[in-house]
């Protein structure tokens, strides 16, 4: 039993899912990440533009989980040892939560720059779910 | 607005209970809380019952309040059951102030139950993470140690809080429920301990971390005309204060700090009328050891970023200016998710009665308690005064 995201909600969203589309808000012009609901700096309902960004940012929070991952990502951990578990800041002004890659994780901090790429991030029901990770720059 | 008095408390042991249900525990705590009061109440006399849960193990998702005060002889009363992740029962208690303010009772039960240690250990993961942001923060992998770790971490980068200074709360935390004979890890550690611990999600350590608990707590309020006929020594609840903030951490203006903890706090002053340095004593939420130097920021009792200063200083300690967490607080009383809200009360009602034994502080009078939901989803903040209004 993992976190549950049905499948058809996971396909509404592979534009984020894939290349972190953001919405832009029409009123205030802030980014909000996943670019639906309300504006997250000025409460607008008002429809975003979705923005492809560069993929490109900065952590601002950084962990690195060595135990209890949840059972979805139990077989990561399991062949890694750790999970580096991110915030980061895109060049565009918004924050989203990622996953590090390709690199030890312990080896990072905030302030360090990576650039999102489309990795396996776990399986369930049989099927692959694919989904935007960050390595260093 | 029409005045509401604490006039009963209990809980259950917090632990690991293999022998007990959701319901037995539940049980436990309601006759503590009816046993608690100074005259005799007739459990007939609540009008209404709110109970907090996650509902943790999926055991009776559906009217798993009723399923409870049915079982302590409270079939037909009105019951609600509150889901606020871990501020469930915090909640439930603004909702019996509420309805008691309203005119819509006189005698009002807040409660919370959680059963939490008798399930698979793929189970206990996933349920140990359904408070935070599903669709993007745990999709990312983020636990919810993690969301914590990832809060740690900005607040040691932005303000130098040091990894001593986070164990400091898993030491005093732990001396004080060590005197708790209910507390869930009721033993000592030393700072060292605290300091070694096994890493969870870096910079947490297992000391940083609370246990995942069994228990039940169970609070009984009452109109100024029940209180007077149950009591000559009230204890008044001066001020409700309740904010919701983004679930997801990611999404929200900061993340050195919980803007619903600052919001529910500002409105629990206002109407009790006094301010932080007015506190005498809390029981704040120490999910994660950072949680607990976030709220001391955010209710004020320290500036912002200072809260590493702050606890090093010893004020709260049982012998400092405010103590925090007389009762062990989550880390070491435990954290039964439905059941701590209310559980912190418990403790608030003790310390005012001078009935709090070996861990007593004498010359208490105003208490605060502070309860989070998720990483900071809701917050519940609650003023308890002695005397009459």
């Amino acid at each position: 039993m993992g976190a549950y995201v049905s499948i058809p909600t996971w396909w509404q969203q592979l534009d984020s899912r894939y290349r972190l589309v953001v919405g832009q808000c029409p009123d205030c012009e802030a980014f909000n990440f996943p670019p639906e609901g309300a504006c997250a700096t000025c409460a607008s309902v008002a429809a975003f533009e979705r923005i492809e960004p560069e993929g490109t940012g900065t952590i601002v929070a950084h962990t690195v989980i060595e135990g209890g991952a949840p059972p979805e990502f139990e077989a990561l951990l399991e062949a890694e040892d750790a999970i580096g578990a991110v915030l980061v800041e895109l060049d565009e002004g918004v924050r989203v939560p990622g996953m590090l890659t390709d690199c030890d994780p312990h080896e990072f901090a905030r302030g360090d720059r990576v650039e999102a790429v489309v990795r396996k991030m776990f399986e369930q029901e049989g099927i692959v779910r694919y989904g935007a990770k960050f390595r260093p720059v | 607005m029409r005045e509401v008095y604490l006039v009963g408390a209990g809980q259950s042991d917090f632990g690991s209970f293999p022998t007990e249900s959701y319901r037995s525990l539940f049980k436990t705590a309601f006759e503590h809380a009816l046993d608690s009061t100074d005259g005799e109440l007739d459990r007939r006399r609540i009008d209404e019952a709110y109970i907090g849960t996650l509902g943790v193990g999926g055991r009776q998702l559906g009217l798993v309040g009723p399923s409870v005060t049915e079982h302590v002889g409270l079939d037909g009363t009105s019951c609600t059951r509150i889901e606020n992740a871990c501020a469930a029962s915090g909640v439930a208690l603004r909702q019996a102030i509420l309805a008691i303010r309203a005119g819509a009772a006189d005698t009002a039960l807040a409660g919370g139950v959680e059963v939490m240690n008798d399930m698979s250990s793929d189970r206990t993961r996933f349920w140990l993470g359904v408070s935070g942001e599903t669709e993007w923060e745990r999709m990312a992998g983020t636990t919810f140690a993690g969301v914590y770790a990832q809060m740690a971490d900005a607040h040691m980068g932005e303000h130098g809080t040091t990894r001593e200074q986070l164990s400091h709360v898993a030491y005093k935390n732990h001396a004080n429920g060590a005197k708790n004979p209910h507390a869930h890890l009721g033993f000592e550690c030393s700072l060292e301990d605290a300091i070694e611990g096994t890493t969870v999600a870096d910079p947490l350590n297992l000391y940083d971390c609370c246990p995942t608990s069994d228990g039940a707590s169970a609070v009984l309020l009452a109109s100024r005309e029940v209180a007077e006929e149950l009591t000559d020594n009230p204890i008044r609840v001066t001020g409700s204060g309740q904010a919701s903030g983004r679930v997801g951490l990611f999404q929200r203006p900061t993340l050195t700090g919980i803007p619903a903890t600052e919001k529910a706090a500002e409105q629990a002053y206002e109407e009790a009328d006094c301010s932080p340095e007015d506190i005498d004593f809390a029981e704040v939420h120490d999910c994660f050891s950072i949680a607990e130097l976030l709220a001391y920021e955010g209710l004020g009792f320290c500036e912002e970023g200072e809260a590493g200063p702050y606890i090093e200083s010893g004020a709260t300690m049982p012998d400092g200016e405010r103590p925090v967490n007389l009762s062990g607080g989550l880390k070491s009383k435990g954290h039964p998710i439905g059941a701590t809200g209310t559980g912190q009360v418990v403790e608030i009602y003790k310390q005012l009665r001078g009935e709090a034994g070996d861990r007593q502080v004498d010359g208490l009078s105003r208490g605060l308690t502070h309860n989070v939901g998720g990483s900071g989803g809701s917050v519940a903040v609650h003023v308890f005064e002695e005397g009459w209004a």
